[in-house]
């Protein structure tokens, strides 16, 4: 099984949850996953620009009252 | 008398040594530096060559009765209430607070270390800001690299000043036909949060500054002089401005655990608080909090804590205060809490006099002087205030 690494971005808005993803993929290596939770709106369109540019795999998008949930599979690395 | 320990003479330690009474609490703070340094001047010192003395000691920054010790502490034990430096004095504690702002680190990055000591950058001391003004005066022509090497970084707004200082600056020397300005960030866009990156992309683009979004630097070679990031973009670049990635404390902070990969000290986002303790906090740029790392995220953090070890509530709501300098007199400011998106607040010449006048305000905010104005400013800058005002528009 692999291990879903967590970020919790909530409540962050500048410079927002794409700092943490970045870090995260930093430190990520190809078949991890990432979890990513953010109050942040933007976080869909921004992580879905972010899988795109980076040519990794956004599994799902959760919206739940409290947190946007964002799953991503990394691919390239 | 309770024992306070502040580990740090930055905005976030001195606001909290001076918000507490000396004759309730024994304060010490211990800072390696002797002097403390007014950092969002070093802007100005890199793109202007300001001569303007920034620098304070820090035992002159400090009400009376406060003690200030010059000593690097290498070891802070949470279980044992105890902290260890250089000077081998033991230090013991009832309360301590770990303020030791960032530090910078290009080590990480192949060839960053390089290009950081020949050009300096505009974030880091003053000497460093010195070290880029003596590149830009110097500049003929040609293709400049500007950006933050990694997501981790202090004042997300000084990035792009920067670019916004260079194009002015090259503009105004009849440099700007000659020169390629491109700004690189790991982020999507110009500005991290979309609705300030609405403000200022017009700007951007009106002053030919190019934008190279998710570029996350991963390697330097100067010999080429080539930058290129994990994305696989590269830069060709003339001059390199290139601010380190930062990193928290050195310091070995027991029980282990208690920081991130960056080494940032987990704390509650409300409390300031380190994970499992009730009387050890992390303020300011040290902390791993969801907010920016800028001097009024320490100054508010420092009050919040001040609050609660003389057993008040309060709590930290995340309030974000960023200057933005958008060069040609005018700038804006970038507002934000946990629960508000920043508001797209637009640049004015009078906010631009109110970025330059914190310069001279900044030492009596230090002091708690300035304490009364603050309250009014964040009570009229409220970040639901300014949202209903401007982003429907």
């Amino acid at each position: 099984m692999t291990d879903v690494k967590l970020i919790d971005s909530r409540g962050a808005a500048c410079p927002g949850p794409i700092t943490d993803l970045a870090r995260a993929y930093r430190n990520s290596k190809v078949g991890d996953m990432l979890e990513l939770w953010a109050t942040d709106k933007g976080v869909k369109a921004d992580t879905e620009a972010w899988a795109k540019k980076t040519g990794n795999e956004i599994v799902e998008i959760k919206e739940e009252p409290d947190k946007i949930i964002v799953k991503i599979k990394i691919l390239k690395r | 008398m309770e024992k306070v320990l502040i580990i740090g003479g930055g905005a976030g330690g001195i606001i909290l040594a001076n918000s507490l009474d000396p004759k309730d609490y024994n304060v010490t703070v211990v800072d390696k530096d002797e002097y403390h340094y007014y950092q969002p001047w070093y802007l100005y010192v890199a793109f202007k060559g300001s001569k303007r003395k920034i620098g304070k000691p820090i035992a002159s920054l400090l009400k009376p009765g406060i003690r200030y010790v010059k000593d690097e502490i290498t070891e802070i034990n949470l279980n044992e209430r105890k902290a260890y430096g250089s000077l081998r004095i033991t230090y013991d504690y009832d309360y301590i607070i770990i303020a030791t702002g960032t530090s910078p680190d290009p080590d990480p990055i192949p060839g960053l270390r390089e290009v950081f000591n020949e050009y300096g950058d505009y974030h880091t001391s003053v000497q460093n800001s010195l070290k880029l003004w003596n590149h830009i005066k110097n500049f003929k022509g040609g293709t400049i690299a500007i950006g933050q090497a990694s997501p981790t970084c202090k004042c997300p707004p000084s990035l792009l000043e920067g670019a916004f200082q260079l194009e002015e600056y090259l503009n105004k020397k009849g440099l700007k036909s000659k020169t390629k300005i491109k700004f690189f960030t790991p982020f999507p866009r110009a500005y991290p949060a979309e609705p300030m990156n609405k403000v200022v992309e017009p700007m951007v683009e009106e002053r030919g500054i190019e934008v190279m979004p998710f570029f996350d630097l991963d390697t330097v070679d100067n010999e080429k002089k080539i930058l290129t990031s994990i994305e696989g973009d590269t830069i060709n670049y003339d001059l390199p401005i290139i601010v380190p990635p930062c990193k928290g404390t050195k310091i070995k902070i027991l029980p282990e655990g208690l920081q991130n990969e960056d080494r940032f000290i987990i704390s509650d986002k409300y409390t300031m608080k380190i994970k499992g303790f009730d009387n050890a906090f992390a303020v300011g740029d040290a902390n791993n909090l969801p907010t920016s790392k800028t001097g009024v995220t320490a100054h508010l953090e420092a009050k919040v804590v001040a609050n609660i070890i003389q057993g008040k509530y309060d709590k930290f709501t995340g309030r974000i205060n960023c200057p933005f300098d958008t060069a040609y007199g005018k700038a804006t400011f970038v507002i934000a809490d946990y629960d508000n998106p920043v508001a797209p607040y637009p640049p004015t010449r009078m906010k631009h006099f109110m970025k330059m006048s914190m310069a001279r305000i900044y030492w009596m905010t230090l002091r708690g002087y300035a304490d009364p104005i603050f309250d009014f400013y964040f009570d009229f800058t409220n970040p639901v205030k300014l949202n209903e005002k401007y982003a429907t528009s």
